[in-house]
C-alpha cells in the first residue's frame, strides 16, 4: 500500500510516525511546502525571541526520515488528488491508495482597512516569524491584535525583546471559557504587570501615517495611535482549497468521521485542516488525529480517547490546561494565585472536568489521569495543598 | 566506585516520583534523575529532557515512564528511549543498585 502524508506540520507528522509504529511497511510519503517539518509553539517563543534556530525546531532530525523510510518531499505542494495518486507543483505523480491531508491552516486576515499594509503582520510560519522578527527591534512601537493564546505570547516575547507593547482584544477576559473568569482574569493581568498596555477594543482600520501606521480601535473611547509594527492574532483558517477543489465535503474544515475519514474513503484529513470539535485547534489533539489516522488506515484500534491538554508560556509564566473548563459546575483552588505555582481544578457532579495548572505540571498530569478515570473528587483534599495528588489518585 | 556512589535513602523518594542529584556528585555532564516507578523500583536517567530545559526528576512517574513536567514527552525508565514528540532524542540511563534501603548510583554505566 502507499500512503501519501500532505502536510509535514505536527499532524501530517504524527500520522507518519503513527503508522510506522503500527507496522505500516508499505511506501510512505510526506509532502512539506517548507525545508522540513517542525514544530509551531516555539514561533511565538524561543524561535521569535531568537533563542531557537530553524534547526533546533526540527520535528524529526534528518536521519528520523531515513530510519523509518519516509519519504520527505520538501518545498512542494500537493496540487490534485487523482484516483489512486496525487499530483505535486512540479508535475510530479505518486501513487497513492491513500491520502491523509494534513494542510493546516493559514492565520485569519480579517477584512481591516489598511490591513495589506507590510507593517501587518501575521504569525503561523517560520517565514512569518523570521519577518515578525525582524520587525522587533528594541523600542519598536507594537500593537497586537488578539490577546488568546498567540496574541499573548507574541506580545510577551516582543517585550522581553524590549518593544512598547499594546495588546488590544474587545474580550474582556480572553480564554475565559478555557481557563474560567477568575485565572483567565489573572492570567490577562499579567500583561500589565510586564508594562504591557491592554486595550479593551478591537482594530477597527490602519493607515500610514509619517514613519508608522495608525490603528483605529472599534471603541469611540481609545484614540488612535500609531505603531511600528502591528501582528494580527485573530484565529486560524483550515486549508481547504485542495479538499474542495477534489469534492470532499468541506464547512470551515474537511469534514471527517470519528475515524478521520473524509467524504472519500480513500482520503483522510487530520489537524487543523479536518473540522472537528471545537478547541481541538491544539498540538497534542493534532498528534492525537496522526495516531487515530494511522489506526484507521492500519484496521486497528484507535487509541483510547483522553481529555484534551494543551499548554502557553507568557511572562515567564508556564501555563497547562487539561479538560472542559468551561462545562465545570464549580472551581476548587489549591493554593494561591500569588503563590508561585497554583492550580485551579473544575468539578461537576462529584468528578474532575478540568484542570488549569500555573507553573505546577504534576497538579495538571494528576488531573488528567483523574478525569480519564472518573476518579471520584473531594474538594477539600483538592483545595489543600499539602495533600498529594498522587495518592488521591490512587484513592 | 565499584560499589557505586551512595545518593540517597529509598524513602527519600516517594512512589510515582524523583529527586535530581547534582552533577557534582555525580560526576556527569548533566545532573542525574532517580526517579522511583509504581512498583516501588528506582531508575535513573539523565536529568534534562532532551527537549527542552526541564528536570525529569519533577516529572510524573508511573508504569515504566516519566513524562517531562514542561511538554509531556515521555521516557522508558529503563534504557531513556523517549516515547513521543516534542523531543526526538532519548536520554541516558544509568545503572542503580537498591541495598539495605540505600540507592547506590553507578553513573554512566549501563543499567
Amino acid at each position: 500500500m502507499n500512503v501519501v502524508v500532505v502536510g509535514g506540520g505536527i499532524a501530517g507528522l504524527s500520522t507518519a510516525a503513527a503508522l510506522r509504529a503500527g507496522g505500516f511497511d508499505g511506501d510512505l510519503t510526506l509532502v512539506d511546502a517548507g525545508e522540513f517539518p517542525y514544530d509551531r509553539p516555539p514561533l511565538s517563543k524561543e524561535f521569535l525571541a531568537g533563542t531557537k534556530d530553524l534547526k533546533q525546531i526540527a520535528l524529526q532530525p534528518q536521519q528520523w526520515y531515513d530510519e523509518q523510510r519516509v519519504r520527505l518531499i520538501n518545498q512542494s505542494t500537493v496540487t490534485a488528488l487523482r484516483g489512486g495518486s496525487v499530483e505535486l507543483a512540479d508535475g510530479l505523480r505518486l501513487r497513492a491508495d491513500r491520502v491523509v491531508l494534513a494542510t493546516g491552516g493559514g492565520a485569519a486576515r480579517p477584512p481591516i482597512p489598511g490591513a495589506d499594509s507590510p507593517r501587518v503582520h501575521v504569525l503561523r510560519t517560520v517565514d512569518d516569524a523570521d519577518r515578525l522578527r525582524a520587525a522587533l527591534t528594541p523600542g519598536a512601537r507594537v500593537l497586537v491584535v488578539g490577546a488568546g493564546l498567540i496574541g499573548a505570547e507574541v506580545a510577551s516575547t516582543a517585550a522581553g525583546l524590549g518593544c512598547e507593547v499594546v495588546l488590544a482584544d474587545p474580550v474582556a477576559r480572553p480564554l475565559a471559557a478555557a481557563l474560567g473568569d477568575e485565572l483567565a482574569a489573572w492570567l490577562h493581568g499579567l500583561h500589565a504587570r510586564r508594562g504591557i498596555v491592554t486595550v479593551p477594543a478591537g482594530a477597527a482600520a490602519f493607515a500610514e501615517a509619517g514613519g508608522g501606521i495608525e490603528a483605529r480601535f472599534s471603541s469611540g473611547f481609545e484614540p488612535p495611535r500609531v505603531f511600528d509594527v502591528v501582528v494580527l492574532g485573530v484565529g486560524m483558517v483550515p486549508e481547504t482549497a485542495l479538499a474542495a477543489a477534489s469534492g470532499l465535503k468541506v464547512a470551515r474544515g474537511v469534514l471527517v468521521d470519528d475515524r478521520q475519514v473524509t467524504s472519500n474513503p480513500a482520503v483522510l484529513a487530520v489537524g487543523d485542516a479536518a473540522r472537528t470539535r471545537r478547541g481541538s485547534e491544539h498540538w497534542e489533539a493534532a498528534r492525537h488525529d496522526g495516531a487515530r489516522a494511522a489506526a484507521t488506515i492500519l484496521g486497528t484500534r484507535p487509541p483510547a480517547p483522553t481529555a484534551p491538554w494543551f499548554w502557553t508560556d507568557r511572562h515567564g509564566r508556564h501555563v497547562e490546561v487539561v479538560g472542559h473548563m468551561e462545562a465545570a459546575a464549580r472551581v476548587v483552588v489549591r493554593g494561591s494565585f500569588d503563590a508561585p505555582a497554583f492550580s485551579v481544578f473544575g468539578l461537576r457532579d462529584g468528578l474532575v472536568v478540568a484542570a488549569v495548572a500555573v507553573d505546577d505540571p504534576n497538579a495538571v498530569r494528576a488531573a488528567r489521569r483523574m478525569i480519564d478515570r472518573r476518579v471520584p473528587a473531594d474538594p477539600g483534599l483538592l483545595a489543600d495543598p499539602s495533600v498529594n495528588l498522587r495518592a488521591l489518585l490512587r484513592g | 566506585m565499584s560499589n557505586g556512589i551512595r545518593v540517597a535513602a529509598l524513602d527519600d523518594i516517594p512512589e510515582g516520583e524523583g529527586i535530581a542529584i547534582d552533577k557534582a556528585i555525580t560526576g556527569t555532564a548533566d545532573d542525574i534523575a532517580l526517579l522511583r516507578d509504581t512498583d516501588g523500583s528506582v531508575w535513573a536517567l539523565d536529568d534534562t529532557c532532551t527537549h527542552e530545559d526541564a528536570s525529569l526528576a519533577d516529572g510524573w512517574v508511573e508504569d515504566g515512564y516519566v513524562e517531562c513536567p514542561l511538554h509531556s514527552s515521555r521516557f522508558c525508565l529503563k534504557n531513556g528511549e523517549v516515547q513521543g514528540l516534542p523531543a526526538t532524542r532519548d536520554t541516558c540511563p544509568h545503572r542503580v543498585e537498591v541495598r539495605d534501603g540505600q540507592v547506590y548510583l553507578f553513573p554512566n554505566q549501563a543499567p
